[in-house]
């Protein structure tokens, strides 16, 4: 149940993308439009001559920022269809209609029942409002969402249903704005009369977190982060921006609700001289984190990389840096540790507490539309001049905090040994390495675009655990969000092999995190599931290596290579613990990209050989050995990535042509000192020519001695 | 039969891991694939074969490949060659 709710919650919080999406133009408009023709501004800048009232530029401007304002006032409408667009499973098309349809049809119900109980006199100050020309209940955005959400669910439900001959023409989607018609026209009413309690309740709400001050302000930017990993800020903060949890004022003799919206009508009121802090306290923290506190936090975790590993890691956090700072999208940034280091996850969290706090008592206030970044910082802070937003002060703190992310996540990472990338251990190290190679493949082929996206969505889709396990498939500005059948099914290595950042699991809900490219990766996924099952298919794809198993499967089945009547067996070359490949987990190995086998945790340093065989290859660097027995190829991989160790720990005793019976020595390696080097131990033992081979079955698991069976090849 | 010569950047040379994903490049095209090196040559489609060649960095390889895609391989081989070895 539980599982269920937040596979409910995340949906909706990515339905709230699509509308929000839209306010940083909206913003840019109103911004722009609205700092350019305030009187005060082309006062002081001397501007009125070129730009003053009965100027061209001065008309464009008013313009833009009239078709800034009317998103902004309009925003319930757009949420309206917006959510229901995002919580429709299908012909969302008909969910957008019906939305509007549902979103008319209320108001004018409120707007019916208002004007029969003495019209907006008889009501509380600032209860109702003037929409789309009626007058109804200042719901603000969350009207909207209510409708997005009702009319999804009555559309989910009725969009297939079906009815005798003579109404079937009414039967399907056409009943969608049908029945969500005759329901909202009733929730209508019905809101009539639960809106009243509940805007008390709002405001009693708002009043609490208003009383509570600084201490709310530092709750609210706490919460928020704290919720960000789950994907449910956007449920979280959005009321406060739109409702009147986030406060209440009056400007320009309007009652505005929702601390955004009253930061863009003072943006729109030339007459304000400085903006409220009771509405930007839920924003100007965020600049002091994203432009200098992750920065911070960015150039602590390249600092505590290890050295040989800071060129890696360089990239990401530069990249991921520069995203905050610009755009203020800051999940590449925060997925880089959250997951891999909860400690910071926690010190973060009480960090952007105190900063959004810490803007408040210094009275600065620069609002926005979408995040943080510089490009909001510009347009609300700069471009409306220090004298109204006081956002200089921002340097100074910001330089703070900088220094404050940079120190503690420093301290407690070498402190607590924390794994942030470029500290990890061997096994994620090589994870790390296979992605890179993956990356530079992509780029590599040029020529193969379309083929290389669907291999990709191919790739996601197995890690997805089929096509069959997708109920569905959303994003949001940086994840993936999809629910599947079975979450047991989901392989999360084969989703970072994709270029993903992170993965989140709640039940049937799973969060693939890929940045700001999330949307494109999300449009070729569709385009992949909505094909045909064959022509889905891709077939021979050398990349990635998630679906080799399968192709070699195929492969064999279809098409066996060479004819092998042979049948052979392979015994243990070492002591020690068997399991399957894939449990190595490093990404190459373990997805058989070299082909079939097994893998042994050794608990000797000793190799002898697993069958009658001729020495093919001893590798210069001794750690791996080609052995070829009949039909059979096979290769004993010593360690792992200790091709590096450059034959330093190895001693091989037999030389390229030697024969061998089965157990004979190959060769001794020391254990210790190759763990101390940093590598590990597990040794895959590999059929070279899988290929050739119709099957090959592991017979033994867990602890074995040299010489026991493990391999049947047939 | 298309041609082309590289020389091994990378300072492991071919070792298991690239060479697995060459022989997988490899295997994406019809044409044969042969890499050559001293006087031996392997099959670029068989890992073991590959391997043998105990190829190190700075070596200079010589890859032939000939079929009907050989010239789609050998621009594929380049690149992977550029940006993996």
């Amino acid at each position: 149940m539980k599982d269920k709710a937040f596979g409910v919650l995340q949906r909706i919080g990515h339905s709230f993308m699509l509308p929000i999406s839209i306010l940083p133009v909206a913003g840019l408009l109103l911004g722009i439009g609205s700092s350019f023709t305030n009187q005060t501004t082309l006062e002081t800048y001397h501007l009125l001559g070129f730009m003053g009232p009965g100027t061209v530029i001065y008309s464009i401007l008013t313009v833009m920022a009239q078709c800034g304002d009317v998103i902004f006032t309009n925003l319930p409408l757009i949420f309206a269809v917006g959510v229901g667009i995002g919580m429709a499973k299908k012909e969302k098309s008909v969910a957008a209609l019906a939305s509007m349809v549902a979103y008319f049809i209320m108001n004018s119900a409120i707007s019916g029942m208002i004007s029969i109980h003495g019209g907006a006199k008889a009501f509380l100050n600032g209860a109702t409002c003037s929409l789309l020309g009626m007058t109804t209940f200042q719901m603000g955005a969350l009207g909207g969402i209510i409708v997005g959400l009702g009319v999804a669910a009555l559309h989910n439900r009725f969009y297939k249903i079906e009815f005798p001959a003579a109404f079937s023409f009414f039967q399907g989607t056409r009943f969608v704005p049908i029945i969500s018609t005759v329901v909202f026209a009733f929730v209508g009413i019905l809101m009539f009369y639960i809106w009243q309690p509940i805007q008390v309740g709002i405001n009693d709400l708002g009043g609490l977190v208003s009383k509570s001050g600084v201490i709310g302000t530092f709750f609210f930017g706490l919460i928020k982060r704290l919720l960000i990993p789950f994907g449910l800020h956007h449920v979280f903060y959005l009321p406060f921006w739109q409702t009147a949890i986030g406060g209440t004022m009056q400007v320009a003799g309007k009652e505005i609700v929702g601390a955004q919206n009253i930061f863009f009508a003072q943006l729109a009121d030339p007459s304000t001289m400085h903006f409220s802090t009771l509405a930007t306290r839920f924003f100007t923290g965020e600049f002091i984190l994203y432009i200098f506190g992750f920065p911070g936090a960015a150039l602590a975790m390249y600092r505590c990389a290890r050295p040989e590993k800071k060129k890696e890691v360089y990239g990401l956090l530069l990249s991921a840096s520069l995203t905050a700072i610009l755009t203020g999208i800051t999940e590449p940034i925060e997925f880089s540790f959250i997951f891999v280091a909860p400690a910071l996850y926690a010190i973060n969290t009480v960090l952007a507490g105190l900063a959004y706090a810490v803007a408040q008592l210094l009275n600065i206030a620069v609002g926005l539309t979408f995040s943080g970044g510089f490009i909001d910082l510009f347009l609300f802070g700069i471009l409306q001049g220090n004298s109204k937003t006081s956002w200089l002060l921002i340097l100074p703190v910001g330089i703070v905090y900088f220094a404050v992310y940079y120190f503690t996540f420093s301290f407690f990472i070498k402190k607590w040994n924390l794994k942030t990338p470029g500290r990890e251990t061997d096994d994620e190290e090589t994870k790390l390495y296979t992605r890179a190679d993956y990356e530079k493949k992509r780029s590599a082929s040029k020529t193969g675009k379309k083929e290389e996206s669907e291999r990709l969505s191919a790739s996601i889709v197995k890690g997805l655990g089929g096509k069959a396990n997708i109920s569905d498939v959303d994003c949001c500005a940086t994840r993936l969000r999809i629910t599947v059948a079975d979450s047991d099914l989901v392989n999360d290595s084969i989703l970072k092999s994709t270029g993903a950042a992170g993965v989140v699991h709640r039940g049937t809900g799973v969060q693939v995190v890929y940045g700001p490219k999330v949307t494109v990766i999300k449009s070729n996924l569709d385009d992949y599931l909505a094909k045909p099952a064959e022509e889905a298919e891709v077939p021979e794809a050398p990349e990635p290596a998630a679906s080799e198993a399968e192709t070699a499967e195929k492969q064999n089945k279809d098409e066996p290579k060479a004819s092998s009547p042979q049948k052979s067996v392979v015994y243990a070359p070492l002591n020690g613990r068997v399991m399957e490949l894939s449990e190595i987990g490093d990404g190459v190995f373990s997805e058989e990209m070299l082909g079939k086998g097994f893998a042994v945790d050794p608990s000797e340093g000793k190799v002898v050989a697993p069958f009658d065989c001729t020495v093919e290859t001893v590798f210069d660097t001794k750690h791996a050995i080609n052995l070829k027995s009949g039909n059979v190829e096979l290769m004993i991989h010593i360690g792992l990535d200790t091709v590096r160790l450059d034959g330093n720990g190895f001693d091989i005793r037999v030389q390229e042509g030697d024969k061998l019976k089965k157990g004979d020595l190959i060769g001794y390696f020391d254990m210790e000192a190759i763990q101390k080097e940093g590598y590990r131990l597990v040794t895959p033992v590999i059929i070279a020519n899988t290929d050739e081979w119709k099957k090959i079955e592991l017979l033994k698991k867990g602890s074995v001695t040299a010489g026991e069976k493990i391999l049947r090849l047939e | 039969m298309q041609e082309f010569q590289y020389t091994i950047q990378d300072e492991n040379g071919i070792h298991a891991r690239p060479a697995g994903l060459l022989v997988r490049k490899a295997q994406s095209y019809q044409s044969s694939a042969t890499m050559i090196h001293e006087g031996k040559s392997a099959d670029m489609k068989r890992l073991f074969a590959l391997l043998g060649l105990n190829i190190k960095q700075g070596n200079t390889v010589t890859v032939q490949l000939s079929g009907e895609d050989e010239e789609a391989a050998a621009q594929g081989l380049k690149e992977f060659f550029g940006e993996n070895l």
